[in-house]
């Protein structure tokens, strides 16, 4: 009975991603077409995969404010580190994904072992890595991206942009953990109870901890290859990350109180928010006017997906057990 | 696990304390609020070390009214809180509060006094539309207010697209008095605390911590889940509209951006001071203490006089080091309750 709604959910937020698309494309001709379409796929590519850790923590009921400064770190030690050069990259990728999951374990233990709230402990980490990558640099990173990211993140192979495959790689892992794994299984049940899950002999503690390492993983690689796309790593670019990466979970169909959403959802959610930014400038709005624009559409996407979701499951509800109170609001 | 069914089966074992059960429960409750304290104690007995003149009632106003504009906010923040909820456009609300307040006031009373009621009441009215919304539409208080923050945002960079708009002297000169030595920030604090103390058992408070800390059985107690809604979210933004009016008379000016800067601090205040995130636990004295504690912390790095680059780091392991000896505390506590 689960699964209906939340498929449900997950639809929506698709459908909601078509008729946006269509919907840009009355106001620009051109949105459509191929090359555009690329764009749109590299760009949402970036939230995707930023998403992608942060759709674990949130499943798992937790949440990751800390990725725009591991993002930002990323990219800015990527690049201090390779110097413009490919060689280095044998070393420099592998060493910032380990500093990156590391960092994320780092949260999960905060939170985990020693029950320090998300919003807390992944919020000091955040401010305390913005700290340090300040101290490092000393304020003034200057470093260009590597060839082989830039390749990573706006080469080709044929007509599919490079990035786009290293997303729905991911996108693929990343389904198969939620759907076909034990740790999938579990990370629901933590998200929708930790004290039953505990009961129920789940690994509370060892997978809370996975889901922000992993967060810290996909941060710190999408830190890299955004490098890539803007050809230079700046402070402050992981900043939009942050809202961004927890909106396309939510419109997803993803509860923020954890235990259930899906990635499938979120790679709905990571497009929805990318054709939004691209029909905003469209429209030629102030930025004030764009923030409206986009606080409403938002609060009509959540609505629509929510609201008929939930009645449909209160009514499948009262079906099945005629008896029972009806679920109520919340 | 298995200790702890024995220790169910055993009586209570008498600790340290002679206190029966309930107490050590209240205790264990509490615990975070009490670390909170100590910390507050803590810090201020190092700033008072580091600098000459804290022991003052100056630096009591000082650092009051540095405090003031987080603790309005926070205290909104913290009834949201109570009722298991989340406000994040309380940013919004600030920044459109300040920047009305500094394009439409006017240098006339009337014309002051008729805009700071309309902007109270802007707060109180979004706030009650996010708990609508929150409560017909059944959405995620986290998405709501994201969304009302946005839209909140937006109107405010209409209105003022950079900062700057200028705030009658008066106003300025009311926010900044002394009366009986103590500041216009230390009576709100009074006020505050009065406000508290009625608050809390009025029925709309008590309905809301019962709420929050078990909305099933509230609702089947008879409580109208969207009427609580409705009426936390709007006294949240009641409060973010006080905050919005404090801060212009301490800067003097309206910024259609500065609301952000009080969002997650807010919730930073409650939750050093005890007030749990699933709704039902904590008070206003743990938000005034953790507000302060914040304040507190940004003052010490500015009298530690470390490098501007480093102020974030020590401010983010302090805020650490001080939640993590809480959420510490709470658990010995509720392992030696058993």
């Amino acid at each position: 009975m689960a699964a209906l709604p939340r498929h449900r959910a997950i639809l929506l937020a698709y459908l909601g991603m078509i008729v946006l698309l269509l919907l840009t494309s009355l106001v620009s001709p051109g949105f459509l077409s191929l090359s555009h379409l690329r764009t749109l796929s590299v760009l949402a590519a970036f939230i995707g995969i930023v998403a992608l850790g942060q759709t674990f923590v949130i499943i798992g009921g937790g949440i990751d404010l800390s990725v725009p400064w591991v993002l930002n770190c990323a990219a800015i030690l990527m690049t201090l580190m390779a110097k413009g050069q490919n060689g280095p990259l044998y070393y420099a990728i592998p060493l910032i994904l380990v500093a990156g999951a590391f960092i994320g374990a780092l949260n999960g233990a905060g939170i985990a072992l020693f029950g320090v709230p998300a919003i807390i402990m992944t919020l000091a980490v955040n401010v305390i890595l913005q700290g340090a990558i300040l101290v490092y640099t000393g304020g003034t990173p200057q470093a260009t991206a590597p060839g082989l990211i830039q390749y990573l993140a706006v080469g080709r192979i044929g007509p599919i942009p490079v990035i786009a495959i290293v997303w729905g790689v991911l996108a693929l892992a990343a389904s198969f953990l939620l759907s076909k794994t034990v740790f999938g299984r579990q990370l629901y049940a933590v998200g929708t109870s930790p004290t039953v899950a505990e009961f129920s002999g789940v690994p509370v503690v060892r997978t809370t901890l996975l889901a922000y390492t992993l967060s810290g993983f996909t941060a710190a690689l999408a830190g890299m290859l955004l490098t890539g796309y803007t050809a230079q790593a700046y402070l402050g670019m992981g900043d939009p990350y942050l809202f961004t990466s927890i909106a396309a979970v939510a419109i997803g169909g993803a509860s923020i109180l954890g235990g259930s959403g899906h990635y499938v959802g979120t790679i709905a959610g990571a497009f929805v928010l990318t054709i939004l930014a691209g029909l905003l400038p469209a429209l030629d709005l102030s930025n004030g006017a764009l923030l409206i624009v986009y606080g409403a559409v938002i609060l009509t996407t959540v609505s629509l997906a929510s609201e008929a979701f939930s009645d449909l499951a209160a009514t499948i509800h009262a079906m099945l057990r005629p008896n029972s109170i009806r679920s109520e609001p919340s | 696990m298995a200790m702890e069914a024995r220790s169910l089966d055993k009586p209570p074992q008498l600790g340290a304390f002679a206190l029966n059960p309930e107490w050590r429960t209240r205790l264990a409750d509490r615990a975070p609020f009490f670390v909170a304290c100590l910390m507050l104690i803590l810090l201020v007995a190092v700033y008072g070390t580091l600098r000459d003149g804290v022991f003052t009632l100056d630096e009591l106003n000082v650092d009051t009214a540095a405090a003031m504009t987080l603790l309005l906010a926070a205290t909104g923040q913290t009834i949201v809180l109570l009722r298991g909820g989340i406000d994040l456009s309380i940013g919004g609300m600030i920044s459109l509060g300040t920047v009305l307040a500094a394009t439409q006031f006017g240098e006339t009373l009337v014309s002051a006094a008729a805009w700071t009621v309309f902007i109270l009441a802007i707060g109180l009215g979004v706030g009650a539309v996010n708990g609508f919304l929150i409560s017909v539409l059944r959405l995620q208080p986290f998405l709501v207010t994201l969304a009302t923050w946005s839209i909140l945002s937006g109107a405010a960079l209409l209105i003022l697209p950079i900062d700057g708009g200028s705030l009658p002297s008066g106003w300025m000169r009311f926010g900044n008095a002394t009366f009986l030595g103590l500041s216009t920030s230390v009576w709100i604090l009074f006020l505050l605390f009065l406000f508290w103390s009625w608050f809390r058992h009025t029925r709309l408070g008590l309905t809301i911590r019962a709420t929050g800390s078990n909305e099933r059985s509230a609702y089947l107690s008879g409580v109208s889940l969207t009427s609580v809604n409705v009426m936390s979210y709007g006294l949240s933004g009641l409060f973010a509209a006080l905050a919005a009016l404090y801060l212009t008379t301490q800067t003097g000016a309206g910024s259609p951006t500065i609301g952000k800067d009080y969002i997650l601090p807010s919730v930073a205040a409650a939750v050093i001071g005890g007030i749990s995130l699933f709704g039902g636990r904590g008070g206003l004295s743990g938000t005034i203490i953790g507000a302060l504690i914040l304040t507190i912390i940004g003052n010490l790095v500015f009298v530690l006089s470390v490098s501007s680059y480093w102020q974030p780091i020590v401010s983010g392991l302090i805020l650490l080091t001080a939640v993590l000896a809480s959420s510490l505390a709470e658990r010995s506590a509720r392992r030696s309750v058993g």
